[in-house]
């Protein structure tokens, strides 16, 4: 036992070696890191209230006050885009996380049972492959309302597919392997089969897909406040923000009003971007 | 080949009737009366008694029966009519769906043109500074908002420099494709983005993959030359999964117009579905839906033979 963890603990520590030297990946790392600590410390970092209507103050260029302008109510542009962050972070990150788990639990029972159950879980999904994933979304917040937890539900219902399929094929060839066979004839139940034997073997490309994932709910958040539909216009997120720019009007005399947020989406979308493609880099034992 | 396609043919039926069913049972949960979407407005208002008219056409009936009376009419192409503005669905996706489609093909031919040849230069520069450019764009064509980039190539491209209108389809009387053409550029360029990077990251994994592979080696050992090497052994093998995630792209294309149109003020597809849901038209945005849903099911089947044809591994069978 002792010499099994001594092995997993140095594979890990060449795992992280190799990590620590993608570059891109540190890169994204970093930046994701920095744009979650300064969104959670938005209170350290400006004194301006997100929501704090100021009329007497609208439409101002940046300035040392406002480093980032003011929007057409007056209020502070940098620190809605750090409080925006909470938001527009937190959607992406626990949608990515919910749709991960459905994808795992569906795709481990239709891999591991076959017959039926397999039959049925892929059809569903082709069906849900079947609707351009904007589309769907779109015909869910029709329903729903929009909102944050109506989002989260409707990411994670319209986003488990690509897990689902990837879970299901790595199921369906580890399942016939030694240390399954050994197992079952232990008696050891299907579900510590299922999620402590074979589970553990398909974490990679999980762990690639969903961090994929996180950077797609983040635009797809962004574009759907951005027409409109996503997370009500009371509360600021990323997508919000940049809500005003819809007419040429503002983008052709407040830049700031939509330069800003749109930067701040693109470099933290692409830093995600970077640590899934080196994850994978380093995580696919085929490189 | 015709049993082929008999059977792709019969194994969409299932599921064309799963998502009709799953639309027309969602559409019975909306607050919508079925006698607004059904028939026309008029005749609906020159009927004396609503009620002998909900009998009369069967609206009483158990669901299941309604569901297939309404498959029928829409395999006949009667998709029922707006509740806000009282128009018939059919008019309103003919009148739209040109524009949508307009947008999305020439959107996909650039893609495909830009995407896959600087992935194949990519892939052939494996680590030079093509190589090296290839990979940033790809990324980086994922990762901006299509609406972000969009209001940038508006800023630039039509309010500074003033070359391009920055939204709408054409001027008013000017119809031929011509006239209206500089009108599509910053909106097919915006939408092509994603795909371009999507498609490059494709082509260059691919293109890679086949040149690892020993029959190019023995190609190469014979003495072929590069180019020949290049165009006519790897090439052909490497499209092949490109070929496929083109065809499958193609709902991204129609989803994401959704956005794009809402950016430059394209009256497509996207707009309807977009201003319907705003105005809670839900016949319009389920039967919209399902027509999308159909058209990539359909798709689906062109897929199948086209990797068939490509791939002497896949027999017609």
């Amino acid at each position: 036992m002792k010499k099994q963890k001594t092995t997993t603990s140095s594979m890990a520590k060449r795992t992280w070696q190799k990590f620590l030297k993608n570059k891109l990946a540190m890169l994204g790392l970093i930046v994701f890191v920095v744009f979650v600590l300064a969104s959670l410390g938005a209170p350290i970092l400006t004194s301006f209230d997100p929501n704090k209507i100021n009329l007497a103050n609208i439409s101002r260029s940046p300035s040392w006050t406002h480093i980032l302008g003011t929007d057409r109510l007056g209020r502070d542009v940098f620190s809605r885009i750090l409080y925006g962050g909470r938001i527009s972070i937190f959607i992406g990150v626990v949608s990515a996380l919910s749709g991960t788990i459905i994808g795992v639990v569906f795709g481990s029972v239709a891999g591991y049972f076959g017959g039926k159950i397999d039959t049925l879980l892929v059809r569903i999904s082709e069906i849900f492959l079947t609707f351009p994933q904007m589309i769907l979304i779109l015909v869910m917040v029709s329903f729903l309302g929009p909102g944050i937890s109506n989002l989260i539900i409707i990411f994670s219902v319209t986003g488990w597919m690509t897990t689902f399929r990837m879970v299901r094929n790595e199921f369906l060839s580890l399942k016939e392997e030694t240390y399954v066979e050994v197992s079952r004839a232990f008696g050891i139940s299907d579900t510590s089969i299922m999620f402590k034997q074979i589970l553990p073997n398909t974490m990679s490309p999980i762990v690639v897909a969903m961090t994929i994932n996180i950077a797609n709910f983040i635009l797809q958040e962004a574009g759907l406040s951005f027409i409109g539909l996503g997370v009500p216009s009371t509360l600021p997120t990323w997508g919000n923000i940049i809500n005003a720019a819809k007419s040429v009007e503002v983008i052709r005399n407040f830049w700031w009003l939509w330069l800003s947020p749109g930067l701040v989406i693109s470099v933290f979308v692409l830093a995600v971007n970077f640590l899934g493609d080196g994850l994978r880099d380093v995580l696919d034992p085929k490189q | 080949m015709a049993k082929f396609l008999v059977k792709k043919i019969l194994a969409m039926i299932p599921m064309l009737l799963a998502i009709s069913a799953m639309v027309f049972f969602a559409l019975e949960l909306t607050p919508t009366d079925p006698i607004n979407y059904l028939i026309s407005p008029d005749m609906a208002s020159s009927a004396g008694n609503i009620e002998a008219l909900r009998e009369s056409l069967g609206l009483n009936d158990p669901a299941i029966i309604r569901y297939f009376r309404w498959l029928f009419n829409l395999i006949r192409g009667d998709f029922g009519y707006s509740i806000i503005s009282g128009t018939s669905i059919r008019e309103i996706i003919m009148l739209r769906l040109p524009a949508t489609l307009e947008l999305a093909l020439v959107s996909l031919v650039l893609s495909t043109i830009i995407g896959i040849g600087i992935g194949l230069l990519s892939a052939i520069n494996q680590n030079g500074w093509i190589d090296y450019v290839g990979r940033v764009m790809g990324v980086v064509g994922i990762s901006i908002p299509q609406f972000f980039f969009g209001i940038v190539v508006i800023q630039i491209f039509a309010i500074q420099f003033g070359w391009l209108p920055f939204g709408s389809r054409m001027a008013p009387g000017q119809t031929a494709f011509f006239d209206r053409l500089h009108f599509m550029v910053l909106p097919a360029f915006t939408m092509a983005i994603a795909m371009t990077a999507a498609l490059l990251r494709y082509t260059r994994n691919s293109m890679l993959d086949v040149l690892n592979k020993d029959y190019i080696k023995l190609a190469r050992s014979k003495g072929i030359p590069e180019w020949k090497v290049y165009l006519k052994h790897a090439f052909r093998t490497a499209l092949r999964p490109v070929l496929v995630i083109l065809i499958f792209r193609l709902p991204i294309l129609i989803g994401g117009s959704i956005v794009i149109e809402s950016v430059f003020s394209w009256p497509g597809i996207g707009s309807v579905i977009l201003s319907s849901i705003s105005a809670g038209d839900y016949p319009v945005i389920m039967v919209t839906t399902l027509l999308v849903a159909a058209a990539i099911l359909i798709s689906s089947i062109f897929v199948d033979i086209a990797t068939a044809l490509l791939d002497p591994r896949v027999r017609f069978e």
